[in-house]
């Protein structure tokens, strides 16, 4: 017989699974801030440090992506893909991720301010 | 070179020093005044956006929003709305606004 504690392991597994399918059938993916965190290596070498400046083509502090909102991050990354925004390095980085890539980066840095992440 | 001389060029230097940062210093008052005026219907009060398409704009960095007002107004950040808006504002709008709602309490933070 299964143990409850083995189903219930497996019930969140199956829903784990399917609930990107069923987001995707909406069209958009739903974001997963721990999956998004473990995308940030890209990310963390600018924004991750505070008073960061990016140096081409002009000199201004990257901007501060911690409790921004999710939706506004999703469009800003396409709009780099797209090439309505125009950053050099972040129509590169941008151009690679995929729509799930984007959403689980933006739900990763929506979330209010995480003392642990920091670390 | 003389005690007195060396005064007067430190003096000289502060003064300078001093001339620069009145030039650059942004008006956080009337940026307030301007952003009730212009932005506070979609970016809230104080910039701390409550929808989730606009951005919060609270303490975020100021250099950061002036380059991004200045792209709105150039075409170089291509949003039918924000250039609008932004086309609207002068040189010194944007380093007000961006005073403002950088030293807004802050909503956004940097993150790893």
């Amino acid at each position: 017989m299964i143990k409850p504690t083995h189903f219930a392991a497996a019930a969140v597994a199956a829903l784990a699974a399917v609930a990107p399918f069923a987001a995707a059938a909406q069209g958009a993916p739903t974001g997963n801030p721990a999956a998004g965190y473990q995308k940030t290596q890209m990310c963390s070498g600018c924004h991750g440090i505070e008073g960061w400046r990016t140096a081409f083509p002009e000199v201004y502090k990257v901007p501060k992506l911690g409790g921004q909102h999710q939706a506004y991050i999703v469009k800003a990354l396409q709009a780099y893909k797209s090439g309505e925004r125009s950053h050099p390095s972040m129509r590169a980085i941008a151009a690679s991720l995929s729509d799930q890539d984007m959403a689980d980066l933006a739900a990763y840095y929506a979330q209010p301010s995480l003392k642990t992440a920091a670390k | 070179m003389t005690m007195s001389k060396r005064l007067l060029i430190s003096l000289a230097a502060a003064a300078a020093i001093m001339a620069g940062a009145g030039a650059q210093a942004a008006n956080s008052e009337a940026g307030k005044v301007k952003a009730k005026e212009v932005c506070a219907a979609c970016h809230g009060e104080g910039g701390n956006s409550t929808v989730p398409d606009y951005p919060k704009l609270s303490g975020q960095h100021a250099d950061y929003l002036a380059k991004a007002l200045r792209d709105y107004k150039s075409g170089l950040r291509k949003n039918a709305v924000m250039a609008a808006f932004a086309g609207a504002l002068s040189k010194d709008d944007i380093d007000n606004l961006a005073a403002y709602f950088h030293a807004q309490p802050a909503a956004v933070s940097t993150r790893n």
